[in-house]
């Protein structure tokens, strides 16, 4: 049903560190090889080979530059995915029930048996979380790899969503983002995390924690040599580069 | 957003549909007429067809057009749900009131007054159903809802007029209530345009959470069109959209305010002015068909946020 729940048990989402972030994309890929053989398999592309090609998503890296106050401007890689709504408008418009959040684990899924590929869905979410699947009709979304985090077939360090798994370098945490105690919560809460687009009121689940702008590791320091004696340094050096290449 | 033709031709035509009993009720109340058999005949069967060929070329942009029945399940939440099952409902009052009509049994008019209560009610929730919708800021407007009303009650009692013009009806206070009806339909526009020059209180800042002074959109996510950008993200930008506006009033304002007002100093064949009256609906229809256009190309979907549109 397209009613929301009033509260779900749990608040599974995502934790995205843009400070961290360095848009390398493993995130978008390893979400692509998993879900094309997962829930909402395949994930079609339309002439993947051809002068054109398109393809469904559920994970996708923008890339924005932002002018600082203190030194010029920062690039920020900023990686979207759904963000399983508290306030989901894209369950509420669904007229066919196909959509729906789940009460245990608050994750929005789409029943793709019943989706008839009205589109609205996509149409009411403000954050593009929703592909329309044009070689099966119907439409598709991140499933917070619902088919991962709860198998039991794969090692428990292995159950987090394939995004979170694959980051070199750590921009993502997966975790319940109800439990107050858990380390999820108070990493929100250490980072200062918000919450993408408040003003369109879909209370999000998933939270982003803020690039550090302004870092003041280049401010007022003045540029000194590290060591006292270079020629010694410089034997140092040829000495490790020489033990590295044998 | 992406002008879809099957929902163009759709909100525009069963609009009208609908519209057409509006216009009737309100000969049927207010001007004696005797209609015959022919105009009854015609009335109905046009404004059934209409209706079910708007209702089918919506569903011709579904993706499982076989499933659209699933879409009456869900009316707590969603209005295209509501929309569904109220297009369903006006069938009943609709079809008894084309039988009782023609055959003249007494409490057509009962069931006239039904069929249009939920002619507005369809078109209502048409309406709201692009109107709730906060992430395009255009159409998130009070006066979205309105002006797809007063459009279907303007092409259908244009339709109702050509028609009674046609037979040979009384038509004086008819025409006082398409003034008034498309002196507020164009006031509603006006006012309309207006405030959705507001910007959105949506921008790149709350869109990724940022604070700055200037952010650009330095790389996208990939080199090509995605279903987003295909979708919601215009890349047909119109250079003459006022020109296009200005079409729109003098095509379904203008024209049949003057014609209605001027037909009988026009030294002619009446059977021309007949057609003539015709063409001015054909010409309002085309006339709302470019504002529903206008309606879809000019609204900007705050995804487009992500991939570097200015709010």
């Amino acid at each position: 049903m397209t009613e929301l729940p009033k509260k779900t048990n749990k608040k599974l989402g995502l934790v995205i560190d843009l400070d961290i972030c360095v848009g390398c994309h493993a995130c978008a890929v390893n979400c692509k090889e998993w879900n094309t053989s997962g829930h909402s398999s395949p994930l079609h592309d339309v002439e993947p080979y051809g002068d054109d090609p398109t393809g469904v998503w559920f994970n996708r890296i923008h890339t924005f530059e932002v002018e600082t106050e203190v030194k010029g401007s920062k690039t920020v890689h900023f990686p979207k995915s759904c963000l399983h709504c508290e306030d989901a408008p894209c369950v509420s418009v669904c007229p066919t029930g196909a959509s729906y959040k789940r009460d245990e684990d608050g994750i929005v899924l789409v029943n793709a048996e019943t989706c008839i590929g009205c589109k609205l869905c996509s149409w009411a979410c403000p954050y593009g979380a929703r592909e329309y699947d044009e070689t099966a009709g119907v439409m598709k979304k991140c499933t917070l790899c619902v088919d991962k985090i709860y198998n039991e077939n794969l090692p428990e360090n292995e159950r987090v969503p394939a995004c979170v798994s694959s980051c070199p370098t750590g921009a993502r945490s997966f975790g319940d983002l109800g439990d107050e105690n858990s380390e999820i919560v108070k990493l929100v809460s250490e980072r200062e995390g918000y919450n993408l687009m408040p003003e369109q009121d879909c209370k999000p689940v998933n939270k982003y924690l803020p690039p550090k702008l302004n870092k003041d590791i280049f401010k007022n320091k003045e540029l000194k040599p590290i060591s006292k004696d270079e020629d010694q340094d410089f034997e140092d050096w040829i000495e490790q580069v020489q033990g590295a290449s044998e | 957003m992406h002008p879809s033709k099957s929902i163009i031709f759709f909100t525009v035509i069963s609009g009208t549909g609908y519209g057409i009993f509006i216009g009737l009720l309100f000969n049927v109340l207010f001007v004696e007429i005797s209609y015959n058999l022919e105009y009854k005949l015609f009335l109905s069967l046009a404004s059934f067809l209409m209706i079910v060929t708007g209702l089918l070329s919506s569903t011709l942009h579904l993706g499982h057009p076989e499933r659209a029945w699933r879409a009456f399940s869900q009316w707590k939440t969603s209005w295209l749900s509501r929309e569904g099952l109220a297009a369903v409902i006006t069938f009943i009052p609709m079809i008894l009131f084309y039988y009782f009509w023609i055959i003249n049994i007494s409490g057509y008019i009962l069931l006239l007054i039904l069929t249009s209560f939920f002619s507005i009610i369809t078109i209502f929730c048409t309406g709201q159903m692009y109107a709730s919708l906060k992430t395009i800021p255009s159409w998130n407007n009070p006066l979205v809802t309105p002006i797809y009303i007063l459009n279907g009650i303007t092409l259908g009692s244009l339709f109702v007029y050509s028609l009674n013009f046609y037979f040979n009806y009384n038509l004086n206070l008819f025409e006082k209530f398409i003034y008034i009806i498309i002196l507020l339909n164009f006031l509603s526009k006006i006012i309309y345009w207006i405030s959705v020059r507001k910007k959105s209180n949506t921008n790149i800042e709350t869109a990724i959470g940022i604070k700055s002074n200037g952010i650009t959109f330095f790389e996208g996510p990939h080199t090509g069109k995605n279903y987003l950008t295909t979708e919601m993200i215009n890349t047909i930008r119109i250079q003459n959209s006022n020109l296009l506006r200005i079409v729109f009033c003098v095509l379904s304002f203008i024209t049949p305010i003057y014609m209605i007002n001027q037909y009988s100093s026009l030294v002619t064949d009446p059977f021309i002015i007949k057609i003539s009256m015709i063409i001015v609906f054909v010409l309002a229809l085309i006339g709302m068909i470019i504002e529903r256009y206008l309606f879809f190309i000019q609204s900007k979907h705050v995804v487009g946020l992500y991939y570097g549109n200015k709010n």
